[in-house]
Protein backbone atom coordinates (compact mmCIF):
# COMPACT_ATOMS: atom_id res chain seq x y z
CA UNK A 1 0.00 0.00 0.00
CA UNK A 2 2.70 2.31 0.96
CA UNK A 3 5.11 2.72 -2.07
CA UNK A 4 7.33 5.50 -1.02
CA UNK A 5 10.91 6.32 -1.67
CA UNK A 6 13.10 5.41 1.07
CA UNK A 7 16.02 8.75 0.39
CA UNK A 8 17.96 11.07 2.60
CA UNK A 9 15.89 14.28 1.63
CA UNK A 10 12.29 12.30 1.68
CA UNK A 11 13.14 11.11 5.45
CA UNK A 12 13.66 14.64 6.07
CA UNK A 13 10.51 16.57 5.04
CA UNK A 14 8.65 13.76 6.51
CA UNK A 15 10.55 14.56 9.46
CA UNK A 16 9.36 18.57 8.93
CA UNK A 17 6.06 17.11 8.26
CA UNK A 18 5.88 15.07 11.15
CA UNK A 19 6.74 17.85 13.38
CA UNK A 20 4.78 20.34 11.47
CA UNK A 21 1.82 17.61 12.41
CA UNK A 22 2.39 17.57 16.40
CA UNK A 23 2.66 21.25 15.94
CA UNK A 24 -0.64 22.12 15.02
CA UNK A 25 -2.44 19.25 16.92
CA UNK A 26 -0.91 21.27 20.21
CA UNK A 27 -2.11 24.18 18.79
CA UNK A 28 -5.57 22.72 18.82
CA UNK A 29 -5.47 21.83 22.37
CA UNK A 30 -3.84 25.05 23.54
CA UNK A 31 -7.08 26.70 21.85
CA UNK A 32 -9.40 24.82 23.30
CA UNK A 33 -8.17 24.70 26.85
CA UNK A 34 -7.74 28.26 26.47
CA UNK A 35 -11.35 28.90 25.30
CA UNK A 36 -12.61 26.55 27.74
CA UNK A 37 -10.15 28.40 30.79
CA UNK A 38 -11.55 31.89 29.49
CA UNK A 39 -15.11 30.33 30.19
CA UNK A 40 -14.46 29.82 33.71
CA UNK A 41 -12.45 33.13 33.90
CA UNK A 42 -15.15 35.43 32.97
CA UNK A 43 -17.56 33.32 35.33
CA UNK A 44 -15.49 33.60 38.17
CA UNK A 45 -13.95 37.06 37.38
CA UNK A 46 -17.59 38.88 37.37
CA UNK A 47 -19.26 36.71 39.98
CA UNK A 48 -16.35 37.47 42.60
CA UNK A 49 -16.78 41.38 41.69
CA UNK A 50 -20.80 40.51 42.60
CA UNK A 51 -19.49 38.96 46.09
CA UNK A 52 -17.10 41.76 46.59
CA UNK A 53 -20.10 44.18 46.80
CA UNK A 54 -23.06 41.20 47.95
CA UNK A 55 -21.53 38.92 51.31
CA UNK A 56 -22.31 35.32 49.99
CA UNK A 57 -23.96 35.34 53.40
CA UNK A 58 -26.58 37.70 52.16
CA UNK A 59 -27.21 36.10 48.54
CA UNK A 60 -27.87 32.66 50.12
CA UNK A 61 -30.09 33.38 53.20
CA UNK A 62 -32.12 36.59 51.93
CA UNK A 63 -35.80 35.60 50.69
CA UNK A 64 -36.30 38.25 47.87
CA UNK A 65 -34.77 38.25 44.58
CA UNK A 66 -35.17 41.54 42.49
CA UNK A 67 -31.72 42.64 41.18
CA UNK A 68 -33.35 44.88 38.67
CA UNK A 69 -35.91 46.39 41.33
CA UNK A 70 -35.09 50.67 42.24
CA UNK A 71 -33.49 49.17 45.58
CA UNK A 72 -32.58 45.54 44.35
CA UNK A 73 -32.79 42.84 46.65
CA UNK A 74 -29.65 39.52 46.30
CA UNK A 75 -31.60 36.93 48.01
CA UNK A 76 -31.43 34.00 45.46
CA UNK A 77 -33.17 31.41 47.90
CA UNK A 78 -36.34 31.91 45.57
CA UNK A 79 -34.15 30.40 42.78
CA UNK A 80 -32.45 28.25 44.59
CA UNK A 81 -35.80 26.64 46.21
CA UNK A 82 -37.54 26.33 42.88
CA UNK A 83 -34.80 24.59 40.95
CA UNK A 84 -35.08 22.16 43.53
CA UNK A 85 -38.62 21.92 43.33
CA UNK A 86 -38.31 21.67 39.70
CA UNK A 87 -35.37 18.49 40.06
CA UNK A 88 -37.15 16.77 43.09
CA UNK A 89 -40.97 16.96 41.17
CA UNK A 90 -39.47 15.92 37.71
CA UNK A 91 -37.39 12.91 39.31
CA UNK A 92 -40.96 11.33 41.22
CA UNK A 93 -41.96 11.05 37.47
CA UNK A 94 -38.86 10.25 35.48
CA UNK A 95 -37.11 7.98 37.78
CA UNK A 96 -39.76 5.60 38.35
CA UNK A 97 -40.94 5.20 35.17
CA UNK A 98 -37.33 5.44 33.81
CA UNK A 99 -35.73 2.69 35.66
CA UNK A 100 -39.03 0.18 35.19
CA UNK A 101 -38.83 1.05 31.34
CA UNK A 102 -35.07 -0.13 31.62
CA UNK A 103 -36.22 -3.35 33.83
CA UNK A 104 -38.91 -4.40 30.97
CA UNK A 105 -35.91 -3.79 27.53
CA UNK A 106 -33.60 -5.95 30.21
CA UNK A 107 -35.80 -8.48 31.40
CA UNK A 108 -39.25 -8.81 29.84
CA UNK A 109 -39.18 -7.35 26.00
CA UNK A 110 -39.30 -9.60 23.09
CA UNK A 111 -36.60 -8.53 20.58
CA UNK A 112 -39.02 -6.39 18.67
CA UNK A 113 -40.43 -4.65 21.54
CA UNK A 114 -37.43 -3.79 22.64
CA UNK A 115 -35.79 -2.14 19.49
CA UNK A 116 -38.81 -0.14 18.64
CA UNK A 117 -38.89 1.11 22.31
CA UNK A 118 -34.92 2.31 22.04
CA UNK A 119 -35.72 3.70 19.01
CA UNK A 120 -38.27 5.74 20.57
CA UNK A 121 -35.81 6.52 23.93
CA UNK A 122 -33.24 7.62 21.39
CA UNK A 123 -35.64 9.80 18.93
CA UNK A 124 -37.08 11.77 22.28
CA UNK A 125 -33.25 12.29 23.67
CA UNK A 126 -32.30 14.37 20.30
CA UNK A 127 -35.36 16.44 20.91
CA UNK A 128 -34.83 19.84 21.56
CA UNK A 129 -35.74 20.92 24.65
CA UNK A 130 -37.72 24.31 23.31
CA UNK A 131 -39.55 22.44 21.77
CA UNK A 132 -40.70 20.18 25.38
CA UNK A 133 -41.52 23.78 26.44
CA UNK A 134 -44.04 24.44 23.51
CA UNK A 135 -45.47 21.27 24.80
CA UNK A 136 -45.98 21.92 28.08
CA UNK A 137 -47.47 25.58 27.51
CA UNK A 138 -49.87 25.01 25.24
CA UNK A 139 -50.94 21.67 25.39
CA UNK A 140 -50.13 20.10 29.12
CA UNK A 141 -50.83 23.77 31.10
CA UNK A 142 -54.34 23.83 29.36
CA UNK A 143 -54.97 20.01 29.85
CA UNK A 144 -54.04 20.56 33.37
CA UNK A 145 -56.29 23.63 33.68
CA UNK A 146 -59.29 21.68 32.95
CA UNK A 147 -58.66 18.97 35.86
CA UNK A 148 -58.17 21.68 38.34
CA UNK A 149 -59.20 25.05 37.22
CA UNK A 150 -56.89 26.34 40.45
CA UNK A 151 -53.78 25.70 38.06
CA UNK A 152 -52.05 28.91 36.91
CA UNK A 153 -51.17 30.43 33.58
CA UNK A 154 -47.91 29.18 34.51
CA UNK A 155 -47.21 26.60 37.39
CA UNK A 156 -44.63 24.21 38.67
CA UNK A 157 -46.50 21.36 37.91
CA UNK A 158 -46.63 21.33 34.34
CA UNK A 159 -43.39 22.03 34.35
CA UNK A 160 -42.00 19.28 36.62
CA UNK A 161 -43.96 16.61 34.08
CA UNK A 162 -42.41 17.86 30.99
CA UNK A 163 -38.99 18.04 32.66
CA UNK A 164 -39.80 14.43 33.67
CA UNK A 165 -40.70 13.51 30.03
CA UNK A 166 -37.21 15.21 29.05
CA UNK A 167 -34.90 13.12 31.35
CA UNK A 168 -36.88 9.83 30.48
CA UNK A 169 -34.60 8.66 28.11
CA UNK A 170 -31.24 9.84 30.18
CA UNK A 171 -32.60 7.55 32.97
CA UNK A 172 -33.73 4.61 30.80
CA UNK A 173 -30.95 4.53 29.01
CA UNK A 174 -27.96 4.71 31.34
CA UNK A 175 -29.66 2.35 33.85
CA UNK A 176 -29.98 -0.04 31.25
CA UNK A 177 -26.33 0.33 30.45
CA UNK A 178 -25.95 -0.65 34.13
CA UNK A 179 -28.38 -3.82 34.12
CA UNK A 180 -26.85 -4.76 31.12
CA UNK A 181 -22.92 -4.95 33.10
CA UNK A 182 -24.63 -7.53 35.66
CA UNK A 183 -23.60 -10.61 34.81
CA UNK A 184 -26.18 -13.11 33.61
CA UNK A 185 -24.63 -15.68 35.73
CA UNK A 186 -25.78 -14.24 38.82
CA UNK A 187 -29.86 -14.04 37.48
CA UNK A 188 -29.76 -17.40 36.49
CA UNK A 189 -28.36 -18.44 39.93
CA UNK A 190 -31.17 -16.88 41.61
CA UNK A 191 -33.61 -18.43 38.90
CA UNK A 192 -32.30 -21.69 39.49
CA UNK A 193 -32.51 -21.39 43.17
CA UNK A 194 -36.20 -20.92 42.32
CA UNK A 195 -36.98 -17.56 42.98
CA UNK A 196 -39.61 -16.13 40.79
CA UNK A 197 -39.03 -13.43 38.08
CA UNK A 198 -39.97 -10.62 39.71
CA UNK A 199 -38.28 -10.98 43.00
CA UNK A 200 -34.69 -11.77 40.98
CA UNK A 201 -35.61 -8.80 39.64
CA UNK A 202 -35.83 -6.55 43.08
CA UNK A 203 -33.41 -8.91 44.93
CA UNK A 204 -30.70 -9.51 42.80
CA UNK A 205 -30.61 -7.61 39.60
CA UNK A 206 -31.45 -4.17 41.00
CA UNK A 207 -28.89 -4.53 43.97
CA UNK A 208 -25.94 -5.84 41.61
CA UNK A 209 -26.49 -2.65 39.31
CA UNK A 210 -27.22 -0.13 42.29
CA UNK A 211 -23.78 1.99 41.14
CA UNK A 212 -24.70 2.17 37.86
CA UNK A 213 -28.23 2.84 38.62
CA UNK A 214 -27.54 6.08 41.28
CA UNK A 215 -24.76 7.05 38.29
CA UNK A 216 -27.72 7.07 35.73
CA UNK A 217 -29.73 9.13 38.55
CA UNK A 218 -27.52 11.84 38.88
CA UNK A 219 -26.69 12.70 35.31
CA UNK A 220 -30.66 12.58 34.71
CA UNK A 221 -30.68 15.51 37.97
CA UNK A 222 -27.88 17.21 36.77
CA UNK A 223 -29.50 17.99 33.20
CA UNK A 224 -33.15 18.38 35.04
CA UNK A 225 -31.63 20.79 37.46
CA UNK A 226 -29.69 22.99 34.30
CA UNK A 227 -33.08 22.77 31.74
CA UNK A 228 -34.17 26.27 31.14
CA UNK A 229 -36.31 26.34 28.36
CA UNK A 230 -39.40 23.75 29.69
CA UNK A 231 -39.20 25.80 32.86
CA UNK A 232 -38.98 29.41 31.76
CA UNK A 233 -41.99 28.97 29.33
CA UNK A 234 -43.95 26.74 31.85
CA UNK A 235 -43.12 28.40 34.92
CA UNK A 236 -43.37 31.86 34.18
CA UNK A 237 -40.22 34.20 35.56
CA UNK A 238 -41.35 35.13 38.92
CA UNK A 239 -39.28 34.53 41.49
CA UNK A 240 -41.05 33.59 44.88
CA UNK A 241 -41.11 31.25 47.34
CA UNK A 242 -43.91 28.89 47.26
CA UNK A 243 -44.71 25.08 47.81
CA UNK A 244 -47.92 25.09 45.72
CA UNK A 245 -47.16 23.25 42.57
CA UNK A 246 -50.00 24.96 40.53
CA UNK A 247 -48.03 28.49 40.69
CA UNK A 248 -45.43 29.77 38.88
CA UNK A 249 -42.07 29.70 40.47
CA UNK A 250 -38.36 31.03 38.63
CA UNK A 251 -35.08 28.81 38.52
CA UNK A 252 -31.61 29.44 38.36
CA UNK A 253 -31.58 28.39 34.81
CA UNK A 254 -34.73 30.52 34.10
CA UNK A 255 -33.12 33.85 35.90
CA UNK A 256 -30.15 33.41 33.36
CA UNK A 257 -32.33 33.73 30.10
CA UNK A 258 -33.53 37.16 31.36
CA UNK A 259 -30.45 38.87 30.08
CA UNK A 260 -31.17 38.31 27.03
CA UNK A 261 -34.42 40.60 27.81
CA UNK A 262 -33.24 43.21 29.86
CA UNK A 263 -30.68 45.49 29.30
CA UNK A 264 -28.02 45.32 32.10
CA UNK A 265 -25.26 47.25 31.47
CA UNK A 266 -21.74 45.74 31.94
CA UNK A 267 -20.44 46.37 35.20
CA UNK A 268 -23.13 46.96 36.61
CA UNK A 269 -24.22 44.73 40.15
CA UNK A 270 -27.08 43.49 38.11
CA UNK A 271 -25.26 42.38 35.17
CA UNK A 272 -22.94 40.61 37.73
CA UNK A 273 -25.91 39.29 39.43
CA UNK A 274 -26.45 37.16 36.37
CA UNK A 275 -22.68 35.79 36.78
CA UNK A 276 -23.31 34.75 40.60
CA UNK A 277 -26.22 32.78 39.70
CA UNK A 278 -24.30 31.01 37.01
CA UNK A 279 -21.88 30.18 39.02
CA UNK A 280 -24.16 29.13 41.61
CA UNK A 281 -25.39 26.66 38.97
CA UNK A 282 -22.31 25.64 37.80
CA UNK A 283 -20.89 24.59 40.75
CA UNK A 284 -23.91 22.44 41.77
CA UNK A 285 -24.74 20.84 38.25
CA UNK A 286 -20.70 20.08 37.54
CA UNK A 287 -20.56 18.73 41.01
CA UNK A 288 -23.25 16.06 40.73
CA UNK A 289 -22.26 15.17 37.07
CA UNK A 290 -18.91 14.48 38.44
CA UNK A 291 -19.96 12.34 40.97
CA UNK A 292 -22.35 10.37 38.43
CA UNK A 293 -19.36 10.25 36.28
CA UNK A 294 -17.37 9.11 39.51
CA UNK A 295 -19.82 6.27 39.92
CA UNK A 296 -19.82 5.12 36.73
CA UNK A 297 -16.23 4.68 36.57
CA UNK A 298 -15.83 2.86 39.41
CA UNK A 299 -19.25 0.54 38.42
CA UNK A 300 -17.45 -0.16 35.05
CA UNK A 301 -14.27 -1.11 36.99
CA UNK A 302 -16.02 -3.44 39.66
CA UNK A 303 -18.03 -5.29 36.53
CA UNK A 304 -14.53 -6.03 35.19
CA UNK A 305 -13.03 -7.52 38.07
CA UNK B 1 -41.14 -24.13 34.28
CA UNK B 2 -44.53 -23.40 32.92
CA UNK B 3 -46.17 -22.99 36.09
CA UNK B 4 -43.42 -20.78 36.88
CA UNK B 5 -44.58 -18.91 33.85
CA UNK B 6 -48.28 -19.24 35.08
CA UNK B 7 -47.38 -17.33 38.46
CA UNK B 8 -48.44 -13.82 38.69
CA UNK B 9 -45.40 -11.28 38.64
CA UNK B 10 -46.70 -7.99 40.09
CA UNK B 11 -42.72 -6.36 38.67
CA UNK B 12 -43.19 -7.71 35.51
CA UNK B 13 -46.45 -5.77 35.26
CA UNK B 14 -45.61 -2.76 36.74
CA UNK B 15 -42.72 -2.52 33.86
CA UNK B 16 -44.87 -3.15 31.28
CA UNK B 17 -47.21 -0.66 32.57
CA UNK B 18 -44.15 1.90 32.98
CA UNK B 19 -42.84 0.98 29.17
CA UNK B 20 -46.27 1.29 28.05
CA UNK B 21 -46.64 5.01 29.87
CA UNK B 22 -43.18 6.19 28.66
CA UNK B 23 -44.23 5.23 25.24
CA UNK B 24 -47.95 7.11 25.36
CA UNK B 25 -46.08 10.08 27.01
CA UNK B 26 -44.32 9.69 23.80
CA UNK B 27 -47.20 9.70 21.27
CA UNK B 28 -48.97 12.47 23.26
CA UNK B 29 -46.24 15.02 22.35
CA UNK B 30 -45.82 13.96 19.14
CA UNK B 31 -49.67 13.88 18.25
CA UNK B 32 -50.04 17.22 20.03
CA UNK B 33 -47.10 18.62 17.56
CA UNK B 34 -48.72 17.32 14.46
CA UNK B 35 -52.12 18.75 15.52
CA UNK B 36 -51.13 22.12 16.77
CA UNK B 37 -48.59 22.29 13.44
CA UNK B 38 -51.50 21.30 11.12
CA UNK B 39 -53.76 24.40 11.89
CA UNK B 40 -52.61 27.08 10.02
CA UNK B 41 -49.47 26.52 8.36
CA UNK B 42 -49.24 27.05 4.87
CA UNK B 43 -46.73 26.98 2.45
CA UNK B 44 -45.87 29.82 2.37
CA UNK B 45 -44.57 29.45 6.13
CA UNK B 46 -41.63 27.99 4.68
CA UNK B 47 -40.08 30.42 2.73
CA UNK B 48 -41.74 33.56 4.15
CA UNK B 49 -40.01 36.19 6.70
CA UNK B 50 -41.01 35.80 10.67
CA UNK B 51 -43.53 39.18 11.18
CA UNK B 52 -45.26 40.54 13.96
CA UNK B 53 -48.14 39.90 11.56
CA UNK B 54 -49.72 36.33 11.83
CA UNK B 55 -50.17 36.04 8.11
CA UNK B 56 -47.93 35.83 5.79
CA UNK B 57 -45.51 34.87 8.29
CA UNK B 58 -43.15 32.40 7.84
CA UNK B 59 -39.81 30.71 9.41
CA UNK B 60 -37.14 31.18 6.36
CA UNK B 61 -34.95 33.55 8.05
CA UNK B 62 -34.93 31.63 11.50
CA UNK B 63 -34.29 28.28 8.96
CA UNK B 64 -31.20 30.03 7.50
CA UNK B 65 -29.61 31.26 10.80
CA UNK B 66 -29.60 27.73 12.33
CA UNK B 67 -28.07 26.45 9.32
CA UNK B 68 -25.30 29.93 9.40
CA UNK B 69 -25.05 28.66 13.16
CA UNK B 70 -24.33 24.91 12.49
CA UNK B 71 -22.10 25.70 9.82
CA UNK B 72 -19.90 28.27 12.20
CA UNK B 73 -19.96 25.76 14.86
CA UNK B 74 -18.54 23.24 12.80
CA UNK B 75 -15.68 25.25 11.15
CA UNK B 76 -14.81 26.13 14.55
CA UNK B 77 -15.18 23.14 16.91
CA UNK B 78 -14.74 20.08 14.80
CA UNK B 79 -11.00 20.70 14.15
CA UNK B 80 -9.69 22.04 17.06
CA UNK B 81 -12.41 19.80 18.95
CA UNK B 82 -10.88 16.43 17.42
CA UNK B 83 -7.51 17.63 16.83
CA UNK B 84 -7.26 18.32 20.88
CA UNK B 85 -8.81 14.65 20.92
CA UNK B 86 -6.18 13.56 19.08
CA UNK B 87 -3.26 15.32 20.74
CA UNK B 88 -4.24 14.07 23.66
CA UNK B 89 -4.58 10.39 23.15
CA UNK B 90 -1.53 10.07 20.70
CA UNK B 91 1.06 12.76 21.27
CA UNK B 92 1.03 13.96 24.65
CA UNK B 93 2.08 12.05 27.70
CA UNK B 94 0.08 10.66 30.27
CA UNK B 95 0.09 12.91 33.02
CA UNK B 96 -1.75 14.53 35.45
CA UNK B 97 -2.51 17.82 33.40
CA UNK B 98 -4.13 15.35 30.70
CA UNK B 99 -6.29 13.68 33.37
CA UNK B 100 -7.57 17.10 34.77
CA UNK B 101 -8.13 18.35 30.71
CA UNK B 102 -10.47 15.37 30.25
CA UNK B 103 -12.18 15.27 33.41
CA UNK B 104 -12.89 18.77 33.30
CA UNK B 105 -13.86 18.36 29.69
CA UNK B 106 -16.25 15.65 30.19
CA UNK B 107 -17.99 17.49 33.19
CA UNK B 108 -18.65 20.57 30.97
CA UNK B 109 -20.62 18.88 28.62
CA UNK B 110 -22.69 18.89 31.38
CA UNK B 111 -22.79 21.91 32.20
CA UNK B 112 -26.06 23.85 31.29
CA UNK B 113 -26.07 25.68 28.21
CA UNK B 114 -27.44 28.65 29.51
CA UNK B 115 -24.40 28.92 31.29
CA UNK B 116 -22.18 29.13 28.11
CA UNK B 117 -24.52 31.85 26.67
CA UNK B 118 -24.13 34.84 29.95
CA UNK B 119 -20.47 33.97 29.12
CA UNK B 120 -20.47 34.35 25.55
CA UNK B 121 -22.32 37.44 25.77
CA UNK B 122 -19.71 39.20 28.51
CA UNK B 123 -16.98 37.49 26.26
CA UNK B 124 -18.13 37.43 22.69
CA UNK B 125 -21.35 39.82 22.31
CA UNK B 126 -19.45 42.88 24.23
CA UNK B 127 -15.88 42.51 24.99
CA UNK B 128 -14.59 41.30 21.28
CA UNK B 129 -17.50 43.65 20.40
CA UNK B 130 -19.63 41.65 17.86
CA UNK B 131 -23.03 42.80 18.94
CA UNK B 132 -26.34 40.20 18.55
CA UNK B 133 -24.89 38.52 15.59
CA UNK B 134 -24.93 35.26 14.41
CA UNK B 135 -21.53 35.13 14.21
CA UNK B 136 -21.02 35.98 18.04
CA UNK B 137 -24.01 33.00 18.34
CA UNK B 138 -22.04 30.72 16.12
CA UNK B 139 -18.65 31.53 18.70
CA UNK B 140 -20.93 30.51 21.99
CA UNK B 141 -22.47 27.43 20.31
CA UNK B 142 -19.01 26.71 18.91
CA UNK B 143 -17.62 26.59 22.74
CA UNK B 144 -20.69 24.91 24.03
CA UNK B 145 -20.01 22.18 21.12
CA UNK B 146 -16.29 21.76 22.03
CA UNK B 147 -16.30 19.78 25.09
CA UNK B 148 -18.73 17.19 23.94
CA UNK B 149 -16.78 16.64 20.84
CA UNK B 150 -13.40 15.91 22.53
CA UNK B 151 -14.67 13.66 24.87
CA UNK B 152 -16.64 11.67 22.58
CA UNK B 153 -13.76 11.87 19.91
CA UNK B 154 -11.28 10.40 22.74
CA UNK B 155 -13.38 7.82 23.80
CA UNK B 156 -14.00 6.34 20.17
CA UNK B 157 -9.75 7.34 19.82
CA UNK B 158 -9.34 5.22 22.85
CA UNK B 159 -11.71 2.20 21.86
CA UNK B 160 -9.06 1.05 18.92
CA UNK B 161 -7.32 -2.07 19.79
CA UNK B 162 -3.46 -1.21 21.17
CA UNK B 163 -2.27 -3.87 18.98
CA UNK B 164 -3.04 -1.95 16.12
CA UNK B 165 -1.06 0.78 17.52
CA UNK B 166 1.77 -1.48 18.45
CA UNK B 167 1.35 -3.63 14.85
CA UNK B 168 2.15 -0.14 12.72
CA UNK B 169 4.50 1.33 15.22
CA UNK B 170 6.63 -1.86 14.82
CA UNK B 171 6.51 -1.88 11.29
CA UNK B 172 8.06 1.27 11.30
CA UNK B 173 5.66 3.93 11.09
CA UNK B 174 5.54 7.28 12.69
CA UNK B 175 3.05 9.14 14.82
CA UNK B 176 1.54 10.53 12.03
CA UNK B 177 1.14 7.79 10.14
CA UNK B 178 -0.03 5.77 12.41
CA UNK B 179 -2.75 8.56 13.28
CA UNK B 180 -3.70 8.55 9.56
CA UNK B 181 -3.36 5.44 8.38
CA UNK B 182 -5.20 3.25 11.25
CA UNK B 183 -6.55 5.10 14.52
CA UNK B 184 -8.33 7.62 12.11
CA UNK B 185 -9.89 4.57 9.96
CA UNK B 186 -10.54 2.41 12.81
CA UNK B 187 -11.79 5.11 15.38
CA UNK B 188 -13.71 7.24 12.24
CA UNK B 189 -17.48 6.01 12.56
CA UNK B 190 -17.08 6.55 16.35
CA UNK B 191 -15.98 10.76 16.34
CA UNK B 192 -18.75 10.90 13.19
CA UNK B 193 -21.40 9.38 15.63
CA UNK B 194 -20.04 11.43 18.64
CA UNK B 195 -20.12 14.56 16.85
CA UNK B 196 -23.46 14.01 15.38
CA UNK B 197 -24.73 13.57 19.31
CA UNK B 198 -22.76 17.18 19.91
CA UNK B 199 -23.96 18.80 17.52
CA UNK B 200 -27.59 17.78 18.10
CA UNK B 201 -27.61 19.03 21.22
CA UNK B 202 -26.08 22.24 19.71
CA UNK B 203 -28.59 22.86 17.10
CA UNK B 204 -31.58 22.41 19.03
CA UNK B 205 -29.54 24.83 22.14
CA UNK B 206 -31.79 28.05 22.62
CA UNK B 207 -31.36 29.06 26.11
CA UNK B 208 -27.48 30.26 25.20
CA UNK B 209 -28.99 32.64 21.94
CA UNK B 210 -31.82 34.03 23.85
CA UNK B 211 -29.42 35.62 26.52
CA UNK B 212 -26.90 36.79 23.80
CA UNK B 213 -30.16 38.51 22.26
CA UNK B 214 -32.35 37.01 19.40
CA UNK B 215 -34.11 39.54 16.70
CA UNK B 216 -37.63 38.84 17.37
CA UNK B 217 -38.61 40.19 14.14
CA UNK B 218 -36.80 39.47 11.05
CA UNK B 219 -37.88 40.18 7.45
CA UNK B 220 -35.27 38.90 5.96
CA UNK B 221 -32.68 35.94 5.45
CA UNK B 222 -29.60 36.25 6.56
CA UNK B 223 -26.78 36.68 4.05
CA UNK B 224 -23.74 37.14 6.14
CA UNK B 225 -22.59 35.88 9.69
CA UNK B 226 -22.61 40.22 10.99
CA UNK B 227 -26.31 39.67 10.44
CA UNK B 228 -28.37 40.48 13.65
CA UNK B 229 -28.69 36.60 15.28
CA UNK B 230 -31.98 34.32 14.46
CA UNK B 231 -32.22 30.91 14.96
CA UNK B 232 -34.97 28.07 14.85
CA UNK B 233 -35.00 27.16 18.66
CA UNK B 234 -35.21 30.74 19.41
CA UNK B 235 -37.94 31.85 16.88
CA UNK B 236 -40.01 28.73 18.43
CA UNK B 237 -39.89 30.52 22.22
CA UNK B 238 -40.27 33.97 20.73
CA UNK B 239 -44.03 31.76 19.08
CA UNK B 240 -45.02 29.79 22.15
CA UNK B 241 -44.42 33.23 23.98
CA UNK B 242 -47.31 34.51 22.02
CA UNK B 243 -50.92 34.18 23.47
CA UNK B 244 -52.55 33.95 20.37
CA UNK B 245 -53.55 30.19 19.25
CA UNK B 246 -52.06 31.06 15.50
CA UNK B 247 -48.22 31.51 17.29
CA UNK B 248 -48.42 27.98 18.73
CA UNK B 249 -48.82 26.99 15.55
CA UNK B 250 -46.52 29.02 14.09
CA UNK B 251 -44.06 27.31 16.51
CA UNK B 252 -45.49 23.59 16.40
CA UNK B 253 -44.42 23.67 12.63
CA UNK B 254 -41.09 25.40 13.41
CA UNK B 255 -40.58 22.96 15.94
CA UNK B 256 -41.51 19.90 13.29
CA UNK B 257 -39.14 21.69 10.65
CA UNK B 258 -36.51 21.36 13.21
CA UNK B 259 -36.70 18.09 14.56
CA UNK B 260 -36.64 17.27 10.41
CA UNK B 261 -33.00 18.81 10.54
CA UNK B 262 -32.25 17.21 13.09
CA UNK B 263 -33.29 13.99 11.77
CA UNK B 264 -31.99 14.44 8.41
CA UNK B 265 -28.33 15.18 10.21
CA UNK B 266 -28.60 12.57 12.53
CA UNK B 267 -29.64 9.84 9.35
CA UNK B 268 -26.39 11.42 7.17
CA UNK B 269 -24.20 10.79 10.34
CA UNK B 270 -25.81 7.38 10.57
CA UNK B 271 -24.90 6.53 7.04
CA UNK B 272 -21.36 7.80 6.96
CA UNK B 273 -20.99 6.07 10.29
CA UNK B 274 -22.39 2.58 8.55
CA UNK B 275 -19.97 3.13 5.55
CA UNK B 276 -16.73 4.12 7.64
CA UNK B 277 -17.44 1.12 9.71
CA UNK B 278 -17.53 -1.04 6.67
CA UNK B 279 -14.61 0.14 5.68
CA UNK B 280 -12.49 -0.45 8.70
CA UNK B 281 -13.54 -3.85 8.47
Amino acid sequence: MMARRVSGAGTASRAAGERLVAHVLLACTVVAVVTLAAVLAVLVREAGMFFADVSPWRFLTEITWAPAAAEPRFGVLPLLVGTAQIGVGAAVFALPAGLMTAVYLHQYAGSRTARLLSGVTALMAGVPTVVYGLFALHFVTPALRVLWPGVEAFNALSACLVVGLMILPTVTVLSREALDSVPPPLLDAGLALGAPKGRVVTRVLLPAASGGILAAVLIAMARAVGETMIVSLAAGNEARLTWSPFEGLQTLSAFLTQLGMGDAATGTREFQAFFAVGAVLFVGTYGIHMAGRMLVSRSVGRAGQ
Amino acid sequence: MTRHKRRRDPVGAACRVAALAVLSGFLVFTAYLGFAASRGVGIDFLRGASSVAVDGTGMGPALAGTLWLLLLTAVLALPIGIGTAIYLEEYAPRTRVTAVIESVAANLAGVPSVIYGIVGLALFVRALGMGPTILAGGCTLAVLALPGVIVTSRTAIRRVPEGLRLAAYGLGATRWQVVRNQILPAAGSGIVAGCCAAFTRTAGAAAPLLVLGTATYMSFAPQTPAHPLTSLPTQIFTWATRSQEEFAALAAGAAIMLLLLLLIMNLISALVVRRLSGAAR
